[in-house]
């Protein structure tokens, strides 16, 4: 302990403290002037700009994510939209069809029965006329016989020569 | 294309085995060169068998500067003088020998004052009076402005950083490391050290006030850690085993905290704890204002304690060869050099940590007292809390506002205490 205290190991150096802390405070001067403001500054705008820029990155994503979102709605409504047109074109084409047809079949069966009819309203007019001619014939065939009303020869050969005359068909 | 192509690859790796061949090269030269000095050492110890080797008087503080076996240069003496009539006059000599030379001073050599002309002009010979005292011969001694080895390892040390810290503003102000990523091993490695002590020691101990103190603490740690590092500089001194710097770096702190200190520090500090009864703050207001000086002694103590305690316990590593050999004879030293010299490799590279850790801690520390004082006290429940705690502080009532700087100070203590 004697050999500490007498080589002024623990005897601090009045003289020393003057020039160090004023050597100190020259460095505390010049170091906050030209050396840690700037630095300090530096790296704080450094870290606003990282911090905006990650920011902005991440606003961006989300904005693209978002787009991404709303575009990916729309086409599914618009596929959607599109499946339910198709759909109803479809069936309303389907429902057309049934409806020609029906229409045309409505006519078909409409045709033929006013053909049947005019058929039918043909037969009865030839019936009708046949049966005028037939009674005609009748009366000009009894008017004939009646005339030449001589024997059963001559009658017989009458009725044969009448029905000769009568038209073929 | 394939054998352009692996050309570079094998460079390399060649490289890389070179690199790794010259490094341990160097290794060996450097445990050559140790083992050689090992040698070395007991001839020249032998030499000067029967003088002392002072390891204490190395230790401390001395008007020159060491190259030996070069040279010493001594270092320019000036002094403030008060005569008998009481008038200030400064004085300046070129040397210690000089000073003593010229009648002005008187030489005190183990208690005795040299006062025959021959008997000074052997201690200086043999530099003894570089290690004695000096009485003036008229008048007396005000100040001593002698530039010392710390003053000059210490202003080397403010020079080194000083030109770091310019230099690498100069970088950034440029835009590297604003607008660019930082570049470079310089500047990435000081702007770790620089974001740390900003986000690791300013921010948690001093809040959102940690601009205003951050470029104490940045010139505080960058100012130690050099200063720590030249001690590990052959020839060169640490100026923080200096009880004088380490003083005045904790008196910077000190004044920075009082400067800035918030009216409920002072309030605490001159009325006690106002949730404590009248009676007992009398006892405590003392021991409060002690506390606080203590806490700053402490941290100049710790400071020099290291990093003296380093330069010693190299120097008798060292000075076991000697003792070896004036003990036991010139063998005994040849083999006490061997261990002698790793464990003095071993305790320097001890002392490179400490270098860093005695920076952080003396750093950390400021912040803390420095936030302690400049808090915006908020007395809360917590106090009650913090007064069971046994923290090993000597008033557990000023550290008991928040509880996160008191775990920060228990293990930087603790660190401390390990290191």
């Amino acid at each position: 302990m004697h050999l500490v205290l007498a080589a002024g190991l623990l005897d601090p150096a009045s003289g020393l403290i003057v020039w160090k802390a004023a050597a100190f405070s020259i460095l505390l001067y010049v170091l906050y002037k030209f050396a840690w403001g700037p630095i300090t500054e530096a790296l704080k705008e450094r870290e606003e700009t990282i911090d905006n820029s990650i920011r902005r990155a991440e606003k961006a994503l989300q904005e693209a994510k978002q787009i991404q979102a709303e575009n990916d709605k729309a086409r599914r409504e618009a596929e959607r939209e599109a499946q339910r047109i198709l759909r109803e074109a479809r069936e309303s084409a389907e429902e057309l069809k049934e409806k020609e047809k029906a229409q045309m079949r409505e006519e078909m069966q409409r045709m033929q029965e006013q053909a049947r009819a005019e058929i039918e309203r043909e037969k009865q007019g030839a019936l009708q006329e046949l049966r005028d001619e037939v009674a005609d014939l009748a009366v000009q065939a009894a008017s004939k016989i009646v005339k030449e009303d001589l024997d059963g020869q001559r009658q017989r050969k009458l009725v044969s020569d009448f029905i000769e005359d009568l038209p073929q068909n | 294309m394939g054998r352009d192509g692996s050309a570079p690859i094998r460079n390399h790796g060649y490289c890389m085995y070179e690199r790794h061949l010259a490094m341990r090269k160097s290794l060996y030269a450097l445990l050559l060169v140790l083992t050689l000095g090992a040698f070395w050492v007991p001839t020249q110890a032998q030499a000067a068998e029967g003088g002392t080797v002072d390891i204490v008087g190395h230790t401390a503080d001395g008007f020159y500067l060491e190259f030996e076996p070069m040279a010493t240069v001594e270092l320019p003496r000036i002094f403030l003088m008060e005569d008998a009539s009481g008038s200030l006059t400064l004085k300046s000599y070129a040397s210690t020998a000089a000073a003593l030379q010229s009648g002005d001073f008187q030489l005190v050599l183990d208690g005795e004052t040299v006062t025959s002309d021959s008997d000074l002009s052997a201690a200086i010979d043999s530099k003894k009076h570089l290690h004695a005292g000096l009485q003036p011969a008229v008048g007396s001694v005000i100040l001593d402005f002698s530039i010392s080895r710390h003053l000059i390892f210490g202003l080397l040390a403010m020079l080194i950083v000083a030109l770091i810290g310019i230099s690498l503003a100069r970088k950034y102000k440029r835009g590297v490391g604003r607008e660019e990523a930082p570049h470079g091993v310089f500047q990435n490695a000081f702007e770790a050290l620089i974001v740390y002590i900003r986000d690791e020691i300013a921010k948690p101990t001093l809040g959102e006030k940690h601009e205003k103190f951050l470029p104490y603490l940045l010139t505080a740690f960058f100012f130690i850690l050099f200063a720590n590092l030249l001690g590990l500089v052959p020839y060169g001194a640490a100026a923080t085993s200096n009880l004088a710097v380490t003083g005045m770096l904790a008196v910077f702190t000190f004044v920075i905290g009082q400067v800035y200190a918030s009216k409920e520090h002072w309030k605490h500090l001159l009325l006690g704890p106002p949730e404590v009864p009248v009676l007992i703050r009398i006892i405590l207001v003392p021991v409060e204002i002690l506390g606080l000086l203590t806490r700053h002694f402490a941290l100049a103590i710790r400071l020099f304690a290291n990093m003296a305690a380093g330069a010693l316990v190299i120097f008798s590593l060292l000075g076991l060869i000697f003792i070896m050999n004036v003990t036991f004879g010139a063998g005994a030293a040849y083999g006490a050099a061997v261990p002698s010299i790793f464990l003095t490799v071993f305790i320097s590279l001890v002392k490179l940590l400490v270098a860093f850790i005695q920076a952080y801690v003396f750093t950390i520390l400021s912040a803390l007292f420095i936030g302690m004082s400049v808090e915006e006290h908020h007395h809360d429940e917590h106090h009650e809390d913090d007064a069971h705690h046994d923290t090993g502080d000597l008033t557990p009532a000023l550290a008991g506002d928040g509880a996160a700087p008191e775990k920060a100070r228990v293990s930087t203590e603790r660190e401390v205490v390990a290191s």
